[in-house]
Formats: C-alpha cells, sequence, structure tokens
C-alpha cells in the first residue's frame, strides 16, 4: 500500500512537472514572436522567414565573433531604412548551418531556410554547385567589388558570378608568448623572418626550458599544411586534381610538421575542442598560428593578457610568411522572397558602400565587439582599426592584419579542401606513429584523395 | 518472434480456398471475430512501421544504387558502383576494423565483468544489495553524449588521469591519450566498458534469479567448489541469457556512434572512427553529403549485423 502511495505521487510530480514544462515552453515562444527583433533562441527554428516586409532573418552561429557583427550592420541599415529589421537566428556552429541546407535541399523544400546564412568559405563551392536552387547570385549588388579583397572573394565567386559578401578575414596570424621565448633566451625579433628549421630549434629550447609546446594543432583537421603551403603561393591541388607527391613544397612542409612533432614543438590535439579548450586555453602553448579568428579563444585566458604579440609566419626560405584559413560570407538563399532588400541591405553594410560614405558603423563595431576582421578597404581606414589591443601587449594588430590581408596569395580552392586535410592529417599520422617514410605516407594521401574525388 | 509465432498458428484460417472462410461468410464465428479484433489493434501500428521504417528501408536501397552529389545524383554505371567502391575506401576499411577491435575486445570483457558481478550481487548474504546493483546500473542512465564529454576531459592531456598518475608516480610526463591512436582506442573501450556492464549485469541478475537454490544445494552435497558450481551450473543454465546479451551487444557495436563523434571525434585522423561515423560524416559532416554512398554503406553494416546475430543464434542454439 506504501509502495503504491510513493509510485502514485511520483508519478504525479512528473506529470505536474512536465505540464510545466510544457506551459513554459508556449509561453516563452510566444514573447519569441511578440518581440520579434532580434529571436535569439536556437531552438526556435519555426520562424525562420519573416512576413513584415522590412525584415529579413538570418542564420549565424558564434555570439562572441560574427553575432555582434550582424548587430552591427543592423543598426547601420537602419540609417537608410529605418523600419529595417534583422532576426538573428543564433546556430551553435558552423556546421549547423550547412546541415541546414543539405537538409532543405535533400527535402526539395526551402522554405526550411532564412533569407540569409552566413556560410564557411571553404565548403560555399560545392554547396552551389550541388544544390544550385539554394542559392540566389549577387553578381548586380550595387557595391564596389574591387574593394572587397581578391583572395576572399575567390571563395564566394563561382562561374564568375558573385554570391557571397564577406564578413571575417581569415588571414593567419602567428602569436607568440614573449614572456616564454624570454625565459628561453629569445626575443620576438628573433621568430621575425625565419625559416621553420630555425623555428623547430628555437622551439626545441622553449619546450626545454618552459615546458610548453611552441605550435599547436588540432591533429584531426590538421590546417597547418594548407596554411605553409599557401605561404610559398602553392596549393594541394593542380587543374583540379591532387598534387601532393610530386609537390616539392609540400613534401619540405610535410617532413618539417613530422619533425616538429616529433620533437615537442608542435602539439597535435585530438580534435577541435582539445585544440582550443586544452591546448590554447589550458595554457600549454607558447604560439598559436591559424586564421585570426582564433583570437576570441586566445582571449579567454585573461591572465596572459599583454604577454602575447603577433608577427608574421616563419617559411620555408625565411621570408615573412602570409596565410588564410578559413573565414566566412554572406549569401542570400533560394528561398528569400526579399531579394532587393537583402541585396541591398547587404552591399550597403558588408559590401562597404557605408564605408565609402565615410560612416564604417558595420566593421568599426563588428571590430570593437567581435573581433571580426573585414577584408573591406575603405573601412581599414578608420581609426578603430588604428588602436592598439592590451592583450596583445598594445600591437596595433588590427592594422597589422590588414596589412597581411594585402600579401596573402591567391592558390587553386578545391571542393575537396577538407579531405585533402584529412588526407594529410593521417598521412602524418602514419609517419609518427607507424613508422611510414614521407614518401610512402604522401603516396598513400595522394590514392586515398584521388579515389575520394572518384578520380 | 513470440508473437509473430503466435499469430502464424492462426493462419490457416484465411489461407485461399478454406472452408472455414467460405462457409462462415455470413455471420462471423467468435473466434473469427477475436481474429478480426486482433488484425484491427495490430493494423494502425503496421501502417506506421511501413511508412516510417520498411519504405524508408526501401527508398535507402534505390539511393544506395545511385552516385553523384545533390542535384547532380543519378544511378550509378554500374549499379553496384557504391558497393565496389567501398572495397577500396581505405577509411570505409580503417573503420571496419576499429569497429570490430572494439567488438572482439570490448565484448567479452564486459560480459565476462557483468556476469562475475551478477554472481556476487546474486550473494543471498551480501548487505546493501540494493545499493551495490543501483550503483553498477547507474552508468547506464546517463545519456551517451554527457559520458562521452566527461571521459574526453578526464582523458585530455591535462585531465584528471594524467594528474593522477603523475601524482602517484607512474608517469612523469603528461600523456596524449586521444592524441595517439593506440591510446584512444583504449580509452573508448574503457569507457565502452563503464557505460554497458551494469546493463548487462541486469539481464543476468535477471537470470540468476531463475536458477533454483536447491540446484546449487545439490551441488554442493556433491562436493562441487565454487568455481565448478559456476562453471557447470551458473553458465549452461544462463545460456540463453548469455546469448540474448552478446547478440545485444554485437549489434549495439556494430552501430557504435556516439563515443567515437564525441569522445574522440573519430581522430586522431581517422584512426578511431567507427562504420556509422564515417557514414554520418560522408553523409552530414563535411559538406555536401555523398548519400548513395552513405546508404550502401549503410547497408553492408546492415547486413553485418545479420550474419553476426545468425550465427550467435547458431552457436547458442543447443536442439539438435
Amino acid at each position: 500500500m506504501k509502495k503504491k502511495l510513493i509510485s502514485l505521487m511520483l508519478v504525479g510530480a512528473m506529470a505536474s512537472s512536465m505540464v510545466a514544462c510544457g506551459g513554459s515552453d508556449a509561453g516563452s515562444a510566444d514573447t519569441a514572436t511578440d518581440s520579434a527583433a532580434t529571436t535569439e533562441d536556437g531552438a526556435s527554428t519555426a520562424d525562420v522567414q519573416s512576413d513584415d516586409e522590412n525584415t529579413l532573418t538570418v542564420y549565424a552561429w558564434d555570439e562572441n565573433f560574427n553575432i555582434p557583427a550582424l548587430k552591427a550592420a543592423e543598426k547601420d541599415y537602419q540609417d537608410v531604412n529605418k523600419d529595417f529589421k534583422l532576426e538573428i537566428i543564433t546556430q551553435s556552429q558552423s556546421s549547423d548551418v550547412e546541415q541546414a541546407v543539405t537538409l532543405a535541399a535533400e527535402a526539395g523544400d526551402y522554405s526550411t531556410l532564412p533569407d540569409i546564412v552566413l556560410f564557411q568559405d571553404h565548403y560555399i563551392q560545392q554547396y552551389v554547385t550541388n544544390y544550385p536552387d539554394a542559392w540566389q547570385d549577387v553578381d548586380d549588388a550595387d557595391c564596389d567589388w574591387s574593394g572587397l579583397g581578391a583572395e576572399k572573394l575567390s571563395y564566394s565567386t563561382i562561374d564568375g558570378k558573385h554570391y557571397g559578401f564577406p564578413v571575417d578575414a581569415g588571414t593567419a596570424i602567428f602569436a607568440y608568448r614573449t614572456d616564454l621565448l624570454e625565459q628561453a633566451g629569445y626575443s620576438i625579433d628573433d621568430v621575425k623572418g625565419i625559416t621553420w628549421e630555425k623555428f623547430d630549434e628555437i622551439g626545441q629550447k622553449v619546450y626545454d626550458a618552459t615546458g610548453k609546446h611552441l605550435l599547436c594543432m588540432d591533429g584531426s583537421g590538421n590546417d597547418l599544411f594548407y596554411m605553409m603551403l599557401q605561404e610559398e603561393g602553392v596549393s594541394q591541388f593542380k587543374d583540379g586534381e591532387p598534387y601532393i607527391k610530386d609537390n616539392k613544397a609540400l613534401v619540405e612542409v610535410f617532413e618539417i610538421i613530422a619533425k616538429m612533432a616529433q620533437d615537442n614543438v608542435l602539439y597535435l590535439a585530438n580534435d577541435w575542442s582539445d585544440y582550443t579548450d586544452q591546448a590554447i586555453q589550458g595554457d600549454m602553448v607558447a604560439g598559436v598560428f591559424n586564421g585570426n579568428w582564433i583570437i576570441p579563444t586566445m582571449k579567454q585566458v585573461s591572465e596572459n593578457s599583454g604577454k602575447w604579440e603577433i608577427v608574421p609566419a616563419p617559411s620555408l626560405t625565411g621570408k615573412p610568411g602570409y596565410a588564410s584559413n578559413g573565414g566566412s560570407s554572406l549569401y542570400i538563399t533560394g528561398n528569400c522572397k526579399k531579394t532587393d532588400l537583402a541585396k541591398d541591405f547587404l552591399a550597403y553594410t558588408f559590401g562597404g558602400r557605408s564605408a565609402e560614405d565615410g560612416q564604417s558603423t558595420t566593421y568599426d563595431e563588428a571590430l570593437l565587439n567581435g573581433g571580426v576582421i573585414g577584408t573591406c578597404a575603405a573601412a581599414a581606414e578608420s581609426d578603430v582599426y588604428q588602436q592598439g589591443v592590451d592583450f596583445f601587449n598594445g600591437q596595433a594588430i588590427y592594422a597589422d592584419i590588414v596589412d597581411y590581408t594585402q600579401n596573402v596569395p591567391t592558390v587553386e580552392q578545391s571542393d575537396y579542401h577538407y579531405s585533402a586535410r584529412t588526407a594529410l592529417g593521417t598521412a602524418l599520422q602514419n609517419v609518427i606513429e607507424n613508422g611510414y617514410t614521407t614518401e610512402q605516407a604522401l603516396e598513400e594521401a595522394e590514392t586515398n584523395l584521388r579515389f575520394e574525388m572518384g578520380l | 518472434m513470440y508473437f509473430h509465432g503466435k499469430w502464424l498458428a492462426h493462419f490457416p484460417f484465411l489461407k485461399k480456398g478454406d472452408a472455414n472462410v467460405e462457409k462462415k461468410k455470413h455471420g462471423m464465428t467468435l473466434a473469427n471475430k477475436q481474429l478480426a479484433a486482433g488484425w484491427l489493434f495490430l493494423t494502425p501500428a503496421t501502417i506506421l512501421i511501413f511508412i516510417m521504417s520498411f519504405y524508408p528501408i526501401i527508398q535507402a536501397l534505390i539511393t544506395s544504387f545511385k552516385t553523384g552529389k545533390g542535384v547532380n545524383i543519378k544511378f550509378a554505371d554500374p549499379l553496384t558502383y557504391n558497393y565496389s567502391r567501398m572495397l577500396q575506401d581505405v577509411i570505409f576499411k580503417t573503420s571496419m576494423k576499429n569497429t570490430f577491435l572494439y567488438l572482439i575486445v570490448e565484448v567479452p570483457i564486459m560480459l565476462i565483468l557483468a556476469i562475475l558481478l551478477a554472481q556476487l550481487l546474486n550473494n543471498k548474504d551480501l548487505k546493501f544489495k540494493g545499493l551495490f546493483r543501483t550503483c553498477i546500473f547507474l552508468p547506464c542512465a546517463t545519456s551517451l553524449v554527457s559520458y562521452s564529454l566527461i571521459f574526453k576531459s578526464m582523458f585530455a592531456t591535462q585531465g584528471l588521469i594524467n594528474t593522477v598518475l603523475q601524482n602517484i608516480g607512474i608517469t612523469h610526463e603528461n600523456i596524449n591519450f586521444l592524441g595517439t591512436a593506440g591510446t584512444a582506442r583504449a580509452v573508448i573501450i574503457i569507457a565502452l566498458i563503464w557505460r554497458w556492464t551494469g546493463y548487462n549485469m541486469v539481464f543476468y541478475l535477471a537470470g540468476l534469479q531463475n536458477i533454483e537454490y536447491s540446484v546449487y544445494e545439490a551441488a554442493k552435497i556433491d562436493g562441487a567448489n565454487g568455481w565448478k558450481t559456476f562453471w557447470n551450473i551458473t553458465v549452461p543454465l544462463l545460456k540463453p541469457t548469455i546469448v540474448m546479451t552478446a547478440i545485444m551487444s554485437i549489434n549495439g557495436t556494430l552501430q557504435l556512434f556516439d563515443e567515437s563523434m564525441n569522445l574522440t571525434s573519430g581522430g586522431p585522423a581517422n584512426s578511431t572512427i567507427t562504420m556509422s561515423h564515417y557514414i554520418y560524416n560522408q553523409a552530414f559532416g563535411q559538406g555536401v553529403g555523398n548519400f548513395g554512398y552513405t546508404s550502401a554503406m549503410s547497408f553492408v553494416v546492415f547486413i553485418l549485423v545479420a550474419i553476426l546475430a545468425f550465427i550467435n543464434l547458431k552457436v547458442g542454439d543447443t536442439r539438435d
């Protein structure tokens, strides 16, 4: 009897709590639609379109980075169209947007997509090729394309037509911990314009003196190959085919990466979160080399403020190395009915029309609030870009990065960018752990990549 | 299976040319009425299963003969292209090797542990039995994703395990557990054992309750020691349970996804990836999905599970 009573009470409690949950859910959904200004609840994807003719919807994924940039753009465009509203629908990561497009396209129902999506540069080409109906080109938008960075636009231009507006540059930075360099007997000047071999030598001393790695990377998604090759103006692809085992620069880059990993100079994290949370934020490293979007991650370790400085990367020959990695742009989806408004909004803000008029609210506030560094030349003249950053010992890193951006060589891109990355990452693993020679590993990588591409 | 057999026994009623059906068209007998009611109750579920499960399975089979991505998808030439492609796919082979490694190492350890624990906890004289049983079963109540993430942080280079190992003096340097292929696989196996042993133990406990105590008493009188009792009485009488848990474990391991996805992300460089995880990567993980190829791979996994379950049933079958 007692047991029955207890179980009855438990069931009752459970049922009432469920009712309560359901009630509060419904309530929050109501308030969300009432205050339609900015729906930041990632779960409420039901309303991806707005009936209001001056409201656009957009998918973006980083609260600390690209979402502040979009909010700045909304504010900027309200100067032109005061009724304009941008509904930002937060996604938890970039792949959520890719999957949303895949699902909509495979289901043949684009009504689940918002007006605009933020999309990763390395993926957009294959998505436009395979799902052409999911996008609308913006070739006739009213903006000066030549001022937006040629390397950046090479991703979003497909068959000679512009599809996207650049948001952040992927320009790579090499940040060093000056205090740790000093402990090993070096200064920041010692790492400027050096070869990777010299870098390896310094790295070993730093590791011996401090126990920290001078370089780190995600071992599963190893971007080092791509960035180090781009510095030399070389790609992993040539005329649409893999260019690996006969690629002299790649062989050299591969060998030095393997050596650095074996010398404890390079720490290979297991995956992305291990790289950001453990290696960088866990204070295991004395150097970070990646796209400048990595800066907000580094800034999370506030006790290291003032100890970092940024210089161009080492290279094979010792000349300053400039590369780019990642970055994203804004694209108008096939589901957008207010195409003219969307085009005008994007051209005015991220397309740089407002910056040319001398008020670059979008880019200034994107930089101030999110640390987003654009590729728009007109915006870079603003004072905001010239200011020093405390975290980087007062260095005017934004101006420096814009300067780097101009020097990044354009290299051949491929739909199979990430497949190449996986193939080379596996090759590296084979050399370090399974005792392969470089030739064997690269031969296998090329075979696997060709297989993946169906060649 | 049970329901299926039971309904089959009634099937002669419905056979064509059966005298009963011809005669009793008007005014059903009581048995027929009951049968009709049974079918009526079954119909909604059957229709739903057909629409939600069988129809997609057939569609997936058709898709598995197609190649290309997005709008460019079309029937492959030859039709078996995706299946022959698999034989040359190094990553698919790696994923298969990994999956079978997890299977061969983890399942026996887990089942033996489970049966030993069940035996211990079935002891009549043990105090706080309920508490211990709950403790061992508890890992099963945790979500796959959250336990994977907890293991990930425990085995991180600066995580709990490394700290403990160093403090008690076993190692002197942080070990990059998840960044090295061998140790990453070991971590997955340890995690799997932690998560699933209690689950299997519960089945064995239930099986043990069904063994008459008098059997053990008789064995004791005959002079059998503990090990002999376990090996000659407990194990044979638990055989049906052992076969069932083995089938479930094999099935579950072949479809392993969460641990590979969340604990190691398949890394480093695909060296711990499982088949399901590779299928997911090809469909959603790396740009535009290759749905033809992934469907084909899914069918291979499906066939593997079926074959292994069949072998298992045959091995466990004592009727000759």
